[in-house]
């Protein structure tokens, strides 16, 4: 399948005249000769979004976000944030601005309370240190410990917490789940749905899908430096096909078997008395057990799974994704 | 709530920093301990003659050596080690830019070592004072102020080696190049471009370029303009060289190079790090 025109694909892209929150133009960031990490991206976020930036560790999500937030310059090609220029125009840019960054760290030395208190005066908002706490749920005996001894789920959401004074404007989350425990995982979910409920933008990046899907308006996939696949969940998924997989347990498994031929279906794998078959359109689930029972087999079991989005991932990024809890073990 | 400067945010941060960790006590303590030890040498060896001015003085060649050690030490991790453990990107994502930061820094730093350098001689002056009963304290407070500048130089070369340098080791390995180049090796270049000139050792009398080379580094600056403060010129100068003292061994172009040992390593280091990849 052709994922690159999907690419081009309209599906669910806002129209041109809204305002625009994150815009690249052939963005290209190459570390030394041979490292080509960010290659001719062009990418647009509108505001009030909540867009997911997807793809495997290494494909170029932070370099991206590092060039939003001038953290890199880019080799060429240009970023805008809420049509400031991420280069000229970055005290503007930080002040409307809210982000987790991708390897940060904190100052052991001081309390959560303290981080915060800086955070606020550096960027002269009048958040009441309590209201962050609350809203990342760090209670405030933690919040006056030193960080030296935070485990890394309550790093993250001081982290997090720090991204939100100021109740920025646009919100950059870059890999926010990392470290967190499920609550910790469907909390960066909910501030991300209330950020947006308020009118604001969340741009949130991650190398699972599943972490993203439940909220993103959109999606943009990344695969080594370059954009892959820009479209909403749905239409990512309808891109693919609904993409079921059957699985028939059989009494024996006919000599000629000829579930391949029959259309809408993509891949049969034998194993013992066990046939799967993966079926990219709908009326072929019935197909594949009628031909099965023609060519002379007792089906004895069938089970039918729709595909997940960690399977589409990696149709698109030829990767296999690490999964939810194994997400850990990589970083 | 305020609307305090940026940078005057970060460097009352900084001073914080300091108090919490306890290094300008170290500062304090060190420098104390040190100068009144050294100050009151002259009343321990026998046969040598002493006032509060010699006193001062002796106290002015430990802080020669102590001080640079010190003020690199507090600062060439500002930026450095920022950015190895990555609380860099969260400030930089804040709206601070990064010459804010650095100034911030620089500012903060140079309060902390000023502070305890100044607190470390008030404790050296009341030893002094006690044990030659009295204290020059024109001398004395200009000793100070003159310790003061050294110290100030020493932060703003470790924030210039700070800034220019991506990892901890790597900045240790230039503030330790930097101690030893101008603080100690320093010393022998007068001596080795004597002798490549006029073929011999320095003599009783040496030409009056020999003290504008020794004064080009911080410490050597310093130490002239303490010698000219406690010696008066004749003394310091005239005698040296055997005539009188040409302009540019005026006590202001040895001010100018302090000054300038603080802000020239600053701005290298802002050029480069504005320019920088912090990944």
């Amino acid at each position: 399948m052709d994922t690159r025109s999907r690419a081009s694909s309209d599906w669910g892209t806002p129209t041109d005249d809204e305002p625009v929150a994150i815009r690249t133009t052939g963005l290209t960031k190459r570390y030394g000769k041979d490292v080509l990490a960010v290659d001719d991206l062009d990418l647009t976020v509108y505001e009030g979004e909540i867009f997911g930036f997807l793809g495997p560790n290494g494909a170029g999500k932070s370099t991206t976000i590092d060039v939003i937030m001038d953290y890199v310059r880019p080799s060429a090609g240009s970023a805008t944030v809420l049509g400031f220029d991420a280069q000229t125009e970055t005290r503007e840019i930080h002040e409307r601005v809210g982000i987790l960054p991708d390897g940060y760290g904190l100052y052991e030395r001081l309390t959560g309370r303290k981080h915060l208190e800086y955070a606020i005066a550096l960027k002269r908002s009048d958040d009441a240190v309590d209201d962050l706490l609350d809203r990342v749920g760090l209670d405030a005996a933690a919040a006056d410990r030193v960080v030296g001894g935070y485990s890394k789920g309550m790093m993250q959401r001081l982290a997090l917490a720090i991204a939100l004074v100021g109740d920025p404007q646009l919100l950059i989350l870059d890999e926010p789940s990392s470290g967190l425990d499920p609550n910790g995982v469907r909390l960066v979910r909910e501030i991300a749905r209330d950020h947006a409920n308020r009118g604001k933008t969340v741009f949130f990046s991650s190398h699972i899908l599943s972490q993203v899907e439940a909220v993103c308006d959109r999606v943009a996939i990344l695969n080594r430096g370059r954009l892959v696949a820009i479209d909403s969940i749905d239409g990512l998924r309808d891109a693919l096909g609904t993409g079921s997989t059957i699985t028939l347990t059989v009494d024996a498994v006919p000599d000629s078997l000829t579930l391949v031929e029959i259309a809408g279906v993509s891949d049969v794998v034998v194993d013992g008395r066990i046939i799967r078959v993966s079926v990219d359109d709908a009326p072929a689930k019935v197909d594949v057990i009628d031909r099965i029972r023609d060519d002379g087999a007792s089906i004895l079991d069938v089970t039918i799974e729709e595909s997940s989005l960690e399977d589409l991932f990696s149709a698109y990024t030829g990767d296999v994704p690490p999964r939810g809890n194994d997400a850990e073990a990589d970083r | 709530m305020t609307r305090a400067p940026l940078w005057l945010t970060i460097a009352r941060k900084e001073f914080a920093d300091a108090l919490r960790s306890r290094m300008i006590w170290g500062i304090v303590v060190i420098i104390a301990v040190m100068t009144s030890l050294s100050a009151s040498i002259s009343l321990l060896v026998p046969d040598v003659e002493g006032g509060a001015e010699m006193a001062i003085g002796g106290a002015s060649q430990f802080a020669g050596l102590l001080v640079p050690i010190m003020a690199l030490i507090a600062a060439y991790l500002a930026i450095a080690g920022e950015l190895e453990s990555g609380s860099l990107k969260v400030i930089l994502g804040l709206p601070p830019s990064r010459g804010e930061v650095l100034f911030g820094k620089f500012l903060g730093r140079s309060g902390v070592v000023a502070i305890g350098l100044a607190l470390g001689f008030v404790v050296s002056g009341v030893v002094t004072a006690v044990l030659y009963g009295g204290l020059p304290v024109g001398a004395f407070v200009g000793t100070t102020l003159l310790t003061v500048l050294l110290g100030v130089s020493f932060v703003g070369i470790g924030i210039g080696i700070s800034a220019v340098t991506a990892t901890r080791s790597r900045a240790m390995t230039l503030a330790i190049t930097a101690y030893l180049g101008l603080t100690l090796l320093w010393d022998l270049a007068p001596t080795v471009v004597h002798l490549l000139v006029t073929g011999e050792m320095p003599g009783g009398v040496v030409p009056a370029w020999l003290l504008l080379i020794q004064g080009v580094s911080p410490t050597g600056a310093y130490n002239a303009l303490v010698q000219r403060l406690l010696l008066g010129s004749g003394t310091a100068v005239e005698a040296r060289i055997g005539g009188s003292a040409p302009s540019y061994l005026d006590p202001a172009v040895f001010l100018g190079i302090l000054f300038a040992w603080a802000v020239v390593p600053l701005l290298v280091g802002y050029s480069k790090f504005r320019q920088a990849d912090l990944s």
